[in-house]
């Protein structure tokens, strides 16, 4: 590989047919000679777009190039679709994919991530161990945002059961489009403890949804019209994401608030795709990843909750504002594994309710 | 078509065809396969064809894409037919009004329609003005809401190619209609509907094969039960990434789109031979 790539500039229209051939060779005999890429000084990483993607590159991917000379192409929008055709027809093209939970364990199901290996992370620093596949990389918070001009202290909900009892906080509210985080909410409004979230009792959760349905001004499929929603008075409460609303008070005259005291903490991953061909690199920047400095840096820059204790003493007090509590009880985390069984199934389900 | 190959167009039109033909066909022929897991099972069709949810998003579907066609070429046909009467200057100039909702995003859009159809947005306000009372008229989160929203992306679509026809009719024959006495009404309907409806039809399938593909206008401005067949696509393909039910509701989406497409196909061939 360094080889070629060490002649690549001296390509001319003369030599051009034979190193063409050559570099045809070289990518059919790639998935022979796997081990040779250790060597290389490439990854790609695939990540989200827009300002996710500017913080990942300034908070993480900046110091990783300067760090170690690894050249990181970054790319938009993590695709399940088409992570599955690339390791379905052997033709790996990434290596780093930037996963939310759902997608994560799915991938970790259908055997697409390489096994990470032992003593890649900090474990006593992680506030959730890393898994076989993946490793947590960061949470984001969900819970409800209002807005306070309309709604001042006493007359908003704050937790899910506020939310879920339309009686004592009368509004228009927004649910989510999808199962995964609806049911969660539903169960914890009607008082289940988190620590006892799951399995979740599915029938249960229905019932709950059903009360709560006359009072829902919409189901909303497409994450930024949970905060439009609430800027054009079209609900007055609504279930998102605390990233959601820093960033929108951030850019907008409207100031929303969004209660800490109760969320539903959302997992991002790190995953290596299955014969990914910069894999050694590919574990080099996880490992990166995790470091409390790091973690802090590109949280900082695009929002998120570290999973590393120690970062959190090093970031800005006006972004721990907008954190979740590390130690709060009532709290509760998206398991993963257990949609990654029952998605299909229950989404079918939650679906159909919702078309009745 | 046949008329113009005949005519030994033929390799003039091959690359064009054979490209569209392996980015296209291909792909369509792997969806099929895709969908019958190989040829060897039809268990995703049986499995999706007994799913309410399946046969609602298909009623779903098929409902909003007619409605939104139907209204589409009305509106669009008023607009085109207003800017066949105008200079070409100033054709020019309403024309980039015509396609600017083309050109503006779709989150966008749907903010700037909840301002104007929300609960307090600016109809509800007049009429609440107007009125002396409180209005909330449900415009938005619901089947009007998808009918806005659509009929604003789908107009432009029917406008080109009406307004193409439109141009194309020899102003001669209206000359001619009113020395033979004809009133405005008569001459729209014996000369100048006819003449258009090349027009019409290609305007009103575009319309048509486009909603049906359509998902993010009602998941954005619907209400929840405004759910379409893309959505499923959608759902197992990235979610589940149950590869084979996808596949077979993109074949039965692929069948809906023949059913709209053959006829018009046939219609337009007809009216070209008749000519």
């Amino acid at each position: 590989m360094t080889h070629r790539r060490m002649k690549l500039p001296m390509i001319n229209r003369r030599n051009f047919l034979a190193k063409a051939g050559l570099a045809t060779a070289g990518v059919l005999a790639a998935p022979y000679v796997s081990t040779s890429y250790a060597a290389t000084k490439e990854l790609v990483l695939v990540t989200w777009g827009g300002n996710y993607r500017q913080g990942m590159e300034d908070g993480l991917v900046k110091p990783f190039m300067k760090e170690t000379g690894i050249n990181v192409t970054v790319l938009d929008t993590p695709d399940m679709a088409k992570v599955k055709a690339q390791v379905m027809t052997g033709n790996v093209q990434w290596d780093v994919f930037d996963a939310p939970g759902s997608m994560g364990a799915s991938g970790a199901t259908n055997g697409y991530w390489e096994k990470l290996p032992s003593g890649l992370f900090d474990e006593e620093d992680l506030t959730l161990k890393s898994k076989e596949f993946l490793v947590p990389f960061f949470t984001f918070a969900g819970g409800i945002a209002f807005d306070p001009a309309r709604f001042p202290d006493g007359k908003h909900p704050k937790t899910f059961a506020d939310y879920f009892n339309a009686e004592a906080f009368p509004g228009r509210r927004t649910l989510r489009t999808r199962a995964m985080e609806t049911l969660e909410i539903a169960l914890l409004g009607d008082g289940v403890a988190p620590a006892e979230l799951y399995p979740l009792d599915i029938d249960r959760a229905f019932k709950v949804l059903e009360k709560i349905k006359p009072h829902v001004a919409k189901w909303v499929e497409a994450t930024p019209q949970t905060v439009t929603l609430l800027q054009t008075k079209e609900a007055d409460f609504s279930f998102t994401y605390a990233n959601r609303i820093q960033a929108s008070n951030r850019d907008q005259g409207v100031k929303l608030g969004f209660s800490f005291d109760q969320n539903l903490n959302g997992v991002e991953y790190l995953a290596v795709l299955k014969g990914a061909p910069n894999k050694e690199n590919a574990f080099k920047f996880l490992s990166f990843a995790m470091k409390p400095e790091y973690q802090a840096s590109c949280m900082e820059a695009k929002g998120g909750a570290p999973i590393s204790r120690k970062a959190y003493s090093l970031l800005k007090p006006e972004s721990l504002e907008w954190l979740p509590k590390l130690d709060a009880t009532n709290n509760a985390y998206i398991n993963d594994e257990w949609w990654a069984t029952k998605l299909e199934a229950t989404e079918r389900r939650f679906k159909e309710w919702l078309l009745g | 078509m046949t008329v113009i190959a005949s005519k030994g167009a033929g390799p003039f039109i091959a690359p064009a065809a054979i490209l569209s033909l392996l980015v296209a066909l291909v792909p369509v022929i792997f969806i099929f396969y895709n969908s019958t897991a190989g040829g060897t099972s039809t268990e995703a069709f049986t499995s999706i064809l007994e799913s309410n949810l399946f046969l609602r998003a298909m009623r779903t579907t098929v409902e909003v894409s007619l409605l939104a066609s139907l209204l589409s070429v009305v509106l669009g046909y008023v607009v085109a037919l207003h800017l066949a009467r105008q200079s070409a200057r100033r054709r020019a100039a309403l024309m980039v009004l015509v396609l600017l909702p083309f050109w503006t995003s779709i989150l966008v859009k749907s903010y700037a329609f909840t301002i104007i159809l929300g609960r307090e947005g600016i109809i509800n306000s007049f009429l609440s003005w107007a009125l002396g009372a409180e209005v909330v008229l449900p415009l938005i989160f619901n089947r009007v809401g998808v009918m806005v929203g659509m009929t604003n992306y789908l107009t432009p679509l029917v406008v080109f190619p009406v307004l193409a026809s439109l141009l194309a009719i020899d102003p001669a024959l209206y000359r001619a209609a009113e020395i033979m006495g004809a009133k405005p009404a008569r001459i729209f309907l014996t000369v100048t509907l006819p003449l258009s409806a090349p027009g019409v039809l290609a305007g009103a399938l575009s319309a048509a094969v486009m909603s049906l593909g359509f998902f993010i206008v009602p998941a954005l401005m619907g209400g929840k039960q405004d759910i379409m067949l893309a959505n499923l696509v959608d759902f197992y393909t990235r979610e589940v990434l149950d590869w084979n039910v996808a596949s077979a509701v993109g074949v039965i989406l692929f069948a809906l789109v023949a059913i709209f497409a053959v006829p018009a196909m046939l219609l337009r061939g007809k009216q070209q031979g008749a000519r």
